[in-house]
């Protein structure tokens, strides 16, 4: 066990340089030019050459990469070209934002889709099955963006019951937490909800059928007992393997429900650090998204092996 | 209203853990403002962005600040004597000037940043630098400018609004180099800023100084008595306009900046919020052609789009529906002030003339090259412009390259002298403050030396000669006749096409007293009840 | 598993009988076909009515899609402009339209990229070992980075172009294709048929053709469904951020995007493409299921 644990944590190691490395040479050839844009409308041609020099924009790349290497090792993930603050500095005040909406949206997610799921394979074939399916694939096919404003035009201006945008740390009240995180969870959850369903339901009605549960059943077993002891259990392997591939899904769209609803999380920030070539902003955010990401997979795989004692690698 | 007094009785027990928040956020000593666009650094030095300069104006103050009729008036400043040839200047500090940091204001720390300003204002700084004998600090409270020649307008180059404006920060900090951001923000203004409570992109607060010793007269813009009526300014950075303008319907936050046009009706009609023009002096917005290259290095291709522009046009795209929000301008000054002309201004008048601007495109040979036209998308107001643009060049049988950009990029990419297939550009679009079209003093679009103009570097002799006549000229008369000239010779060499003028809108909720029409948000004398 | 078949709906099948029956109608087959499969006639349909609208859009459209008219701007739907007009006048009714061509156009181009480019790095990490450890980690990198994400970064690289955009979507869709196919491979070279033929010195290309390809095709199709119907939102998404398709070619993200500022005042901008694109990538996803369940109930798991 340990040495499986440790062999996939070493696994992970060469998957993150590969991100950093890309995410690194990837902005090395982009044509565009952060010195330009901080030196600000009314600047002449000398001014913004001089500006690139100061921020050692022009050295080579083996040498930038490895520098940056090196510091990323020593926690220190440079300073944005743009705010002059700690890169890491400025990701620490925007985690946790996105950490609670991503959060409340799993748990949200994960206590409205399993029991939607579940209800489905269960009443399979009938209109209750329908309709969950018919609502699950409305919540994948709509864009984040329509929900969301749909969510605050309703919620918030017209019926005035919610806040519009912004965030309330968990720390100054649970209430004002969930009045800012509640419609934009929802916004985000949809299309995981949607996912989250239907994978439930189809791998329920797959366990379902397979002979130990219609033996059980056979032995008259109640019918509830069967679903959630022995179904539930078994059907675990592919839902918990989506619920770590949907992470990925789940960060795109904070990107745009944070824009929506302003909330000041890391997702806004990426994306104007990407528009606004911040190349050290972006290295960092990427590089913790998919060091997350990685973090993830790796729980994904140890939850297996508790779920399912035959998977052992 | 109760409803949400409503949600408020029912958390009960909840509701006493959320009681810090929603305490401050009904506290009368808290404004909550949202600026027109991201505050991602602070120093108005080193970039020329408006809502840098909008924020320092918070934590710095300026030796001469500008009114509202853009005089400069004295400020840190008690006094100043001009030499009977006009060409040294000695000033005088008042008393009492402190920084943040408790330590005085001293003459040091102004020639310091007096310095650093200098070689960053291409419209001013760099002019004064190149005229001047020597700048010294005479004493703890006296400094000294000595010109080779007369420099009058020195008092509005010290107090003027346009950017960068010369605000007055420590010695040691002044010392950075002009082409590195600062690291500190110890500054000499009404408020300070939290660094601490800072995110770059959502939130900036700034809280009041109490060692700051406001003047005695009645604050206007940049000059008089800046009286703050708060303990804390927070500003929230809110991209997104449909949320902003929620947010202020929602009172969740206190005054918009620029709410979107558009959504003015709304907030109209919305109970709790004021509407008012946010500027008399409006925008002028700008249509830069590159001059280096074919076509537009022939006159009679800028001719051709310019006697086909139509202003109404891009008006309408800009500012929307609202009438009384626009105005044609065939110049190149600020409506509204002394020296507005239409002199020369013709061919943006009148029915647009497409058949003749073909012609005079295929007489400066232009054989349909693609047309390069840069349009940053994420800002309303350049979009709007780019978007008519096209529509404009295809009319008159242009073949346009619309290049979707953002912001930034337009900026980065504008500055380059490459071939418009190589890199370069054809055509931009941006907009200037009226504040900063009143007289050529400020004007940097207006200068017309050639290469080392600004984008687009526009080259004509005959603009060039009478910007220097002004400069020299002493009394309104003058300036008036050389104004028009200028005006003429401008509209003549298309320097660069006016799109119109045009003013915004700033929005505030009801309980918020005593902002003004200004160039920029205003904060002294406003208070909340 | 089961003793007795079981058919895409759960239900318990006969055994093909001998063919003593007449042949049934046409008309009946056609029906039959709806009744079994109402996802894939449905998705199917509507597919191809959004098809239609993009290939005649310059017949059904009411006025040019670029035509600027300030002096009409932000007008409520009426009797001359069907959906309304947008900030600058222009009709969003003949946008919309013309916006079906970029949204289907990037999706489908999606899927196929992605397809093609994950089937072929996914048959050479099957077949070549030494390759495989790359390939994989490679594509484990970059399905680490959320794809919304790698788009915008790669969009941000280069000019927004519909090339740019179709490509940009691709590069963070084709890891998974990359992993279907390779998982495919690496299944089927184990059969015995397989192995036996590569012992006969079959060369590897005549294998792919006659073996591996035909059992990636069921898996490949349902999964370029899904890859198509998330590209369009993608380019929706990445339209609303600002890294989209270039604003002077309507497409229902942008037309949205562009309206997202007036959605309070002119619900109609964002309303209208909002439901064309809703209904496109539902019955592209309708497809899908219905493709998935009939090709084979035990994707249903996997996928």
């Amino acid at each position: 066990m340990l040495a499986y644990l440790i062999r996939r944590i070493l696994a992970t190691i060469p998957v993150v340089l590969m991100v950093a490395l890309f995410v690194f040479s990837l902005l090395y050839i982009a044509p565009g030019d952060p010195a330009a844009i901080i030196a600000g409308d009314q600047a002449s041609p000398e001014d913004v050459e001089r500006i690139r020099a100061s921020l050692g924009l022009d050295r080579p790349f083996l040498v930038r990469f490895f520098e940056w290497l090196w510091q990323v090792m020593h926690g220190d993930l440079g300073t944005s070209i743009f705010t002059n603050l700690p890169v890491s500095h400025m990701i620490a005040q925007r985690i946790e934002p996105t950490v609670s909406l991503m959060t409340l949206t799993l748990i949200l997610s994960l206590s409205i889709a399993i029991p939607m799921g579940v209800i489905a394979a269960w009443k399979h074939g009938t209109w209750i099955d329908r309709v969950v399916m018919m609502v699950a694939v409305f919540g994948y096919s709509t864009p984040v963006f329509v929900v969301g404003y749909l969510l605050a035009y309703l919620f918030a201006l017209q019926l005035d019951w919610l806040p519009v945008q912004g965030f309330t740390s968990i720390t100054e009240g649970l209430i004002p937490f969930l009045r800012n995180l509640i419609l934009p969870a929802v916004a985000l959850g949809l299309i995981y909800m949607a996912l989250l369903a239907r994978i439930t339901r189809a791998t329920m009605l797959d366990v379902l059928s397979q002979d130990y549960v219609r033996t059980a059943k056979a032995k008259g077993v109640e019918q509830k007992g069967i679903l959630f002891v022995h179904a539930l259990k078994n059907a675990a392997v592919p839902i918990i393997t989506i619920v770590g591939i949907g992470f990925a899904t789940l960060i795109g769209g904070a990107v745009v429900t944070e824009s929506v609803f302003a909330i000041p999380g890391l997702g806004r920030l990426t994306v104007d650090a990407i528009l606004r070539r911040d190349y050290p902003v972006i290295q960092g955010v990427v590089l913790l998204f998919s060091f997350t990401y990685v973090v993830v997979n790796l729980g994904v795989d140890l939850l297996y092996t508790v779920f399912d004692p035959r998977i052992r690698y | 209203m109760r409803r949400r007094d409503f949600l408020r009785t029912t958390a009960g027990a909840a509701g006493i853990l959320a009681a810090p928040r929603i305490s401050r956020a009904a506290d009368s000593k808290v404004l909550r403002f949202v600026p027109q666009a991201n505050l991602a650094n602070l120093d108005p030095i080193w970039t020329t962005q408006y809502v840098v300069r909008n924020a320092s104006a918070l934590m710095w103050d300026t030796l001469y600040g500008v009114n509202d009729q853009l005089v400069p008036q004295p400020q840190m400043v008690e006094a100043h004597e001009t030499s009977a040839d006009g060409k040294t200047w000695t000033f005088r500090l008042r008393t009492g000037l402190k920084f943040h940091d408790n330590a005085p204001v001293l003459s040091k720390d102004v020639v310091a940043s007096i310095n650093r300003w200098m070689v960053r204002d291409s419209s001013m700084g760099v002019g004064i630098k190149r005229n001047l004998d020597a700048l010294e600090a005479v004493d703890d409270r006296t400094f000294r400018f000595r010109f080779k020649a007369p420099y009058p307008k020195l008092l509005f180059a010290l107090g003027k609004s346009s950017t960068p404006v010369l605000f007055i920060m420590p010695e040691r900090i002044a010392a950075t180099d002009p082409f590195k951001q600062i690291s500190e923000y110890i500054g000499s203004g009404p408020m300070t800023f939290k660094k601490d409570e800072w995110v770059p992109g959502s939130a900036a607060t700034f809280e009041r100084f109490a060692g700051y010793e406001p003047r005695e007269e009645k604050a206007s813009w940049l000059a008089g008595g800046k009286r703050i009526n708060f303990d804390r300014i927070e500003w929230k950075i809110l991209p997104d306009a449909a949320t902003a303008s929620g947010a202020l319907q929602n009172n969740e936050v206190d005054w918009l900046e620029t709410p979107l046009p558009d959504l003015i009706p709304l907030l109209k009609k919305s109970p709790g919020i004021s509407v008012d023009i946010s500027d008399d002096l409006g925008n002028i917005g700008v249509f830069r052609m590159n001059h280096l290259y074919p076509p537009f290095n022939d006159e009679r291709a800028r001719r051709a789009v310019q006697i086909a522009l139509n202003q109404a046009d891009y008006m309408r795209a800009v500012v929307g529906d609202d009438e009384a929000l626009w105005k044609l301008l065939p110049g190149f000054f600020t409506p509204g002030t002394a020296l507005y002309t239409e002199q020369g201004g013709d061919y943006l008048k009148g029915p647009r003339k497409y058949d003749e601007a073909k012609k005079l495109l295929a007489e400066a040979g232009y054989k349909n090259e693609p047309i390069i036209l840069l349009v940053a998308t994420d800002v309303s107001i350049t979009k709007a412009q780019g978007d008519v643009t096209a529509d404009l060049l295809q009319k008159i049988g242009m073949n346009v390259q619309y290049t979707a950009l953002d912001w930034g990029t337009v900026g980065q990419r504008r500055a380059s002298k490459e071939p418009p297939d190589k890199g370069g550009w054809n055509i931009f679009h941006t907009w200037s403050a009226g504040a900063d079209c009143i007289n050529p003093a400020p004007y940097t679009g207006l200068d017309a030396s050639g290469p080392t103009a600004w984008f687009g570097w526009p080259k004509s002799d005959k603009v060039q000669a009478k910007i220097a006549e002004w400069f020299a000229a002493t009394d309104l008369a003058t300036e008036k006749t050389v104004i028009g000239d200028l005006n003429q010779a401008a509209m003549d060499d298309v320097v660069y096409i006016p799109t119109g003028f045009f003013k915004g809108y700033q929005a505030w909720r009801k309980n918020v007293t005593g902002i003004v029409k200004a160039p920029f948000p205003v904060f002294w004398d406003v208070s909340k009840t | 598993m089961s003793s007795f078949v079981l058919d895409a709906g759960g239900h318990a099948v006969a055994p093909v009988l001998p063919d003593v029956l007449p042949e049934p109608k046409q008309r009946g087959r056609v029906m039959g076909f709806i009744h079994r499969h109402p996802t894939i006639a449905l998705g199917g349909t509507v597919l191809a009515l959004m098809v239609l609208i993009a290939i005649f859009a310059p017949f059904l459209a009411t006025v040019d899609p670029t035509a600027l008219a300030p002096a009409k701007r932000t007008r409520p739907p009426s009797e001359l402009y069907w959906f309304g007009t947008d900030m600058l006048g222009r009709d969003v009714y003949s946008r919309v339209l013309y916006g079906s061509r970029v949204s289907l156009t990037v999706g489908f181009s999606v899927a196929a990229l992605a397809s093609i480019i994950g089937t072929t790095l996914g048959l050479v990490a099957g077949f070549t070992r030494w390759l495989d450890a790359i390939v994989m980690r490679v594509m484990d990198g970059l399905m680490s980075i959320p794809g919304i994400l790698l788009a915008i970064a790669l969009m941000a690289l280069t000019r927004a172009s519909m090339k740019n955009v179709i490509i940009a979507i691709a590069v963070a869709e084709f890891p998974r294709v990359c992993r279907l196919v390779r998982g495919v491979v690496l299944s089927l070279r184990e059969q015995p048929y397989v192995e036996a033929a590569i012992a006969s010195g079959t060369r590897i290309p005549v294998i792919i053709w006659r073996h591996i390809l035909p059992n990636t095709l069921a898996p490949l199709m349902v999964q370029a469904t899904f890859i198509c119907a998330s590209a369009m939102i993608g380019e929706a998404t990445l339209s609303f951020l600002g890294a989209g398709t270039p604003p002077i070619i309507p497409s229902w993200g942008n037309i949205m995007a562009e309206g997202r500022a007036l959605w309070q005042v002119k619900p109609y901008i964002v309303f209208f493409p909002a439901i064309f694109l809703c209904l496109t990538v539902l019955a592209v996803n309708m497809l899908g299921d219905g493709l998935r369940d009939a090709l084979d109930p035990r994707l249903a798991k996997r996928l």
